[in-house]
This record gives structure tokens, sequence and C-alpha cells, in this order.
């Protein structure tokens, strides 16, 4: 049993930080450091900075521009991205469509779509949830028509991130109605400017504007657009489901939220022995998923797949979040600074998305408990 | 990074197991232990031992989800800890041996787990001291051949070997809910010669410390082993009992607080593996090793108190009955979580040394992970 990291992963992680350091530009940094709302130059000016250093694709394999990176790697330069307050690589291309285009699509899509979602020239989102369909995906209702060498697609899509800024977004929609409910659903691509798309902002309790509703209205798309085979777009769902868990404790994020809480207090001059406990009692269960977190790499370094137990860094990490955020308000009592309050508001998204934290208990019930 | 056990380590953990496994209640299991060899583990090598921490946290854990109530804590790990620190190989053969039993007397009246509030004395007489004070809590103090005392010489504290049996030392032992043996002990001017005094005048506080904080990672593997053994039980009691026709693990409200179980488990483990670490690395910095047990100690209570309290419940009437197993786990985690200092004591201590952590958690927050 060995637990440290090695000289290596050591050396990479003082690469990353440096890099960070002396790459990021200033003005980005310094609206992360004073919790400003990006917009999406700021994201895809720093995407293209680490593109041209080979470091936006962790993950995918070498032929298609992968890093390469280790497990381990990946966990460092994920971290460090937040350590550095640089901004995240946006993963809806990334991370979750490529991965499915790689592992299931055509070698045309692959030459298609690939090199432009690690340039950046082409902004993805995520086209899953509906209306009547959010922890019960599989009941989803968009349909896509099949006309000869079209699909015909109708439905609303929602609570998509970023949407107003994207090129493409990936859809399921169902190309079966008479199949049983997973079954008769495709994964399709749609180019975000095809007559009959239409974009709504939805705005959020915090009074941020980052999710839309997408209409489709007889959207119509070329059958090429489909990834994999018709009716199996489940199992590209899921697939897709998996890849966007891993990462989702949020540690090195958690770990800046503790550090701007506790410069907080410096600056107030607050040192309330019952706010100090409360703050250590998140302190240490951080430090605990922290270790899970090491724990899980480390079974995927030697080859096993993030399986449910990523479920576990889902819930406390966002419940971590969540806890911070909310520190962070009390501790200021009713006159929080103006971005305290918002956060705490914003914060409340993160124990619904990716699979809220009830699916992820009914995950590890199913899956580990086999109950 | 890699947590895979060598061969030598499986060795131990299995032969634990099987002997966890079988029938030991009320039978005395100290011989067995010593000629299995593990009253070895983290002596030096000139008197036969091997391992550390880590092979301690083998055997604790073992221990904890086979219910054995042993002095191991006691004797290996803080007895054995303070005598090989102190330099006293005479003494600790004999423990490692199995020839003699120590109990470590350091807690008083109203002290609250503190080793540092010390009202107990030694003073100078003749070329010796004579001891003057009360202990309460102290483990296995009646099957103990030799009392380690912790007493003041002047400002500072320091630690004697008494034989129990010596004159104006009185014991009044009982047992503690989970049967574990105890005892009060009177010091009414009990006369030793300056060889009784273990380490450096003045030096027992450090000793004390340091055995206290391998004791605590001890017993955070007990309540690991107590505790992942309670959820394996509730799991399974929940699928064989039925109620309104169907197993009642298929309802969604156990599922959900199962896997919450599971989760607090998982943390636990995280913080015992952590704990076991923590005294490998930080040997040099005691600020830092009492951050690190104090945090682990923490997790482990509040994981311990959730676990238990919700493995009784899931069983119903049958959890509250004396001749089932999962009470007896209840009883024995509820001392385990109390045990050489609760979650408050802890906190607060966690709270006193949370400057000693070195590794740098830098600044400010970005928003959460992607919806």
């Amino acid at each position: 049993m060995d637990l440290a990291f090695s000289p290596e992963e050591r050396a990479f992680r003082d690469e990353v930080r440096e890099f960070i350091a002396t790459h990021l530009p200033q003005d980005i940094r310094r609206k992360i450091q004073a919790g400003d709302h990006l917009q999406k130059d700021d994201y895809m000016r720093w995407h293209r900075i680490l593109h041209e250093r080979g470091w936006v694709a962790a993950g995918w394999p070498k032929e298609y521009g992968g890093t390469g990176w280790t497990p381990v790697q990946r966990h460092i330069f994920h971290e460090e991205i937040a350590y550095g307050w640089a901004p995240r690589l946006m993963p809806f291309g990334l991370h979750m469509v490529a991965p499915v285009i790689i592992e299931f699509g055509n070698d045309a899509q692959r030459a298609r779509y690939l090199p432009k979602i690690a340039s950046g020239e082409e902004f993805w989102c995520q086209g899953y949830s509906e209306p009547g369909a959010g922890s019960d995906l599989a009941s989803l209702s968009t349909r896509a028509e099949r006309n000869g060498e079209t699909y015909l697609i109708n439905g609303t899509k929602t609570w998509i991130t970023a949407a107003q800024w994207a090129d493409w977004i990936f859809v399921l929609a169902r190309t079966d109605p008479q199949a049983k409910k997973q079954e008769g659903i495709s994964f399709i691509l749609v180019d975000m400017r095809t007559p009959g798309v239409t974009v709504r902002p939805i705005e959020t309790i915090d009074g941020g504007k980052e999710i839309n509703e997408v209409h489709l209205e007889n959207v119509v798309v070329p059958v090429e657009n489909r990834v994999g085979k018709e009716g199996e777009g489940w199992t590209y769902a899921k697939f897709l489901l998996e890849h966007e868990r891993t990462g989702t404790a949020g540690i090195a994020g958690c770990h800046q939220q503790l550090e701007t809480l506790r410069e907080l207090l410096a600056q107030e001059s607050i040192d309330d022995r019952r706010l100090n406990e409360r703050i250590a009692l998140v302190e240490i269960e951080l430090e605990a998923l922290a270790f899970t977190e090491l724990r899980t790499l480390a079974a995927e370094s030697a080859g096993k797949r993030p399986g449910p137990e990523s479920s576990i860094l889902k819930i406390k990490g966002t419940e971590i979040q969540q806890s911070l955020s909310e520190l962070a308000l009390d501790a200021l009592g009713p006159y929080a600074e103006e971005h305290l309050a918002p956060r705490y508001f914003n914060y409340r998204k993160t124990s619904i998305y990716a699979g809220s934290n009830e699916i992820q208990k009914n995950i590890i019930a199913k899956r580990i408990l086999k109950l | 990074m890699d947590f895979t056990l060598s061969p030598e380590q499986l060795l131990i953990k299995d032969s634990v197991a099987r002997f966890a496994a079988g029938a030991h209640a009320g039978t005395d299991v100290w011989p067995k232990f010593a000629e299995l060899g593990w009253l070895a583990i983290g002596a030096p090598d000139e008197l036969g031992g091997f391992g550390g921490p880590l092979e301690t946290l083998l055997v604790m854990e073992q221990l904890g989800r086979g219910l054995v109530v042993s002095p191991y804590v006691s004797q290996v790990v803080l007895a054995g800890t303070i005598l090989r620190a102190a330099g006293r190989s005479e003494l600790l053969g004999r423990l490692v041996e199995g020839e003699e039993r120590f109990a470590v007397a350091y807690e008083e009246p109203h002290a609250r787990y503190d080793p540092a509030a010390v009202t107990a004395t030694a003073a100078r007489e003749g070329d010796g001291y004579a001891i003057r004070g009360a202990k309460v809590r102290v483990l296995d103090a009646a099957t103990a051949g030799t009392v380690i005392v912790s007493a003041r010489t002047g400002d500072e504290i320091s630690l004697f070997a008494v034989p129990a049996g010596a004159p104006n030392l009185t014991r009044a032992p009982y047992a503690a809910e989970d049967g574990a043996d105890v005892a009060n002990l009177r010091f009414d001017g009990v006369r030793v010669d300056a060889q009784a005094m273990l380490g450096p005048l003045g030096g027992g506080l450090a000793l004390l410390e340091q055995g206290l904080d391998h004791a605590v990672a001890a017993l955070c593997a007990e309540g690991l082993g107590l505790m992942s053994l309670m959820l394996e039980a509730t799991v399974e009691y929940t699928k064989q009992r039925h109620q309104f026709g169907v197993p009642i693990g298929s309802f969604q409200a156990l599922q959900h607080r199962m896997a919450e179980m599971f989760v607090e488990v998982e943390l636990a483990r995280s913080m015992a593996y952590l704990a076991a670490m923590t005294l490998e690395d930080r040997r040099d910095d005691p600020a830092a090793r009492k951050r690190g047990i104090s945090a682990a100690k923490v997790q482990v209570a509040r994981s311990a108190r959730f676990v238990a309290q919700n493995a009784i419940q899931l069983h119903g009437g049958i959890g509250m009955s004396e001749e089932y197993k999962a009470g007896h786990y209840f009883k024995r985690l509820t001392m385990v979580e109390r045990l050489l200092g609760d979650t408050d004591f802890h906190l607060a201590r966690y709270v006193a040394h949370r400057g000693a952590k070195t590794e740098a958690a830098p600044l400010r927050v970005a928003e959460p992970a992607p919806a």
C-alpha cells in the first residue's frame, strides 16, 4: 500500500500549477476571485490557451488528441484548475458528447466533430431533461420521426446550461414510440442554427441566467447525425452519465470556498467558538471525502471502471458545497456581502443536478447494497 | 497511489478475521494473541516486532467486525507505544511475550478526557518518588501487573511505571456497559524508585499524547469494523424481514437510510486509513499528528453514532433484544465513540491544531460543477 503521489505526479502538479500561474489571463482570474459570472469569451479564451498546450482532451484516446493522462493526472489537473482560479473547461463537448462519439460513433463523425470540440471552435450543450422527464429520464417524449434520410424532431428540452452559447446540442429523442420505455430512444446531434430550434432563458432564484429551455419544432436533421444504432440511445446516455459523475465531488472547489470563508471571518474579525466548530465539522468531512476520492482514483488506476461508488462523491460533495455556502451566509448574518446570498441560493442546484442525491441513494441501494 | 495490501498484510487480516469469526466470548484471548504474534505489532525488530499503524488497523478492524472486546488497544497500542517511545525494551519485551499486562492511568475526575489536566503529584522522596492522586476509567487495570501513571513533577508531567500490587495503590474495578474491564485508581503515597520514571523528567505528556494518538487511531479502526458489520447485518435483515407481503428492504424510506449509512461507513473507512497514515508520516510533527488523529476520531464517532442508531431502528424490536447481536455491537460502538475522547473533545482539539495542516489549500471560489 502506497498512498502518496509519486514524484512524477508531483512534478506534473508543479508543471500544471506553473502553467496556470503564468498563462491564465489576469482579467479572468480577477473575475473568478470576485465571484463574478463568466462570459462565453472568458471560458473560450482559456480553453484555447489550454488547447494550444494540448491539455483539453483528458480521457480521450491519444489518437484523437487525448492527453494520455492517468486517472491520477486527470484528478491533479482538475484540482489545479480550481486552485489556480482558472475557469473550468466546459464539459458538454469535451467530457460528455465526445466520449460517446469516440465509443459509439463512426469514423466520419469522429473526424467531423472531435477536432472542433477540442479546439473550442464549436460549443456544445446537453439535451437530456424535459419538462415531463427529469429523474425518470427514460420517460422522455421528444419525438424523432424518420422520413427517409432525415429525422423530424419535435419536443422540449429543459435545464440546459449554456444553451444560449451553444453551436450544437446532443438530444435524446424517441425514434420508436411503440417500443418499451428504455428502448426506442436514439442519440442525435442537432445544429442549433437549424430552423425550428429556439432558446428561452430560465432565470434562477439567484438571478442567474445560465440555464435554458430549448424548443425543437419541426426540426429536420440528417440521419447521419445519429450516433450509433437507432434505438440504442439509452445505453449511450447511461454511458455518458457515468462519465459525468466522476469529478462531481468538487473537492478543490470546496477547499477554495473554505478559504474564502476563513478570509471573510478574518476580515470581519469574527472568532466564534460555535461557528469555528461548525466549520471544522465540514472541513473534516471534506478531508474524509477527499481521501475517499483518492481511494476511487486508486481503484481506477488499477483498471477498475468508475462504478456506483462515485455516488458517494456526488452526494457528500454536493452536501459539503451547500454547507459551506450556508456557513458563509450564517457567518456574516443578515448583511452578508452581495455575492454570498446568491451563491447560497445557486448552490441548492448541486443536490438536484447530475442525478439528484435521492437518485444517487437509489443507485447505492440497488447496485451496492443489492436491496 | 496503491491501496492493495501486501501478502503479509493480507495474512494478518485473514488470520484475525478467522479468529474473530470463531467463538471467543467469555474466554481470555490474550494467550492466543501472544501465540499468534499479534502482540508484537509495532514493536522494534530486536524484540521480534513487525508492522506499524497500518497493521494495527487491519487487526482492529477485524476484531471490531467480530466484536472481540480485548485489551489490545490498552496494551499493545497505548502502553506499547509509550514503552517503545520511552526506550524501555525490558518492559516492552514482557508485553510482547504476553508475560505482563499494563494499564495506563492518565485521566482524572473532571478532566473530561484531557491528558494535560493532571493534579496527581509525584514528590521527590529520598532517591525515588511518592505518588498521590486519583485516576478514573483506567482500561484493563484489574488484570494489569504494571500501571503507567501520569503525575506532576513540578510544573511538568512525568510518567511512572508502578507495580499494580504496590502498597497504598488501590483499585476499584467495575465492568463497563460493553463488558470491558475498567477501574478507578487511588495513589495514597505510592513509593517508586527513580528507575520507575518512563522517559525524561517532565517528558510524560508528550509520551502520553503519542500513545493516546496511536490508541485513538486503533479505536477508529475498531469502530470501522463494528459499523461495517452493523450495516451488513441491517441490509441482510431487511432482505429477510417481510411486512405488508414484501421484504422491508424494498421500501425506499429504508433504502435511503441504508444508503446514507453506507456513505458514513465509507467516510469512516477513509478517516481510519488516514489516521494510520498520519501516524506513519507525521512522526516528527506532533501538532499535525494531533490534528489528523482528532479529525479521524470526530468523523468515525459521528459516523458510528449514525450507523449504530439507525441499525437498531431498522432492526425494529429485535434490535432492542439482549439476545440478538445488533444490540451488543451498538453498545460497543457507543463506547468506542467516547473512549479516549468524544466528539466534542476531539473537535475542540482539532480546532486548536487546525493550523498544523501543511498542504497548501489555495483560495477563492469558482461556481460549482456543471448542471
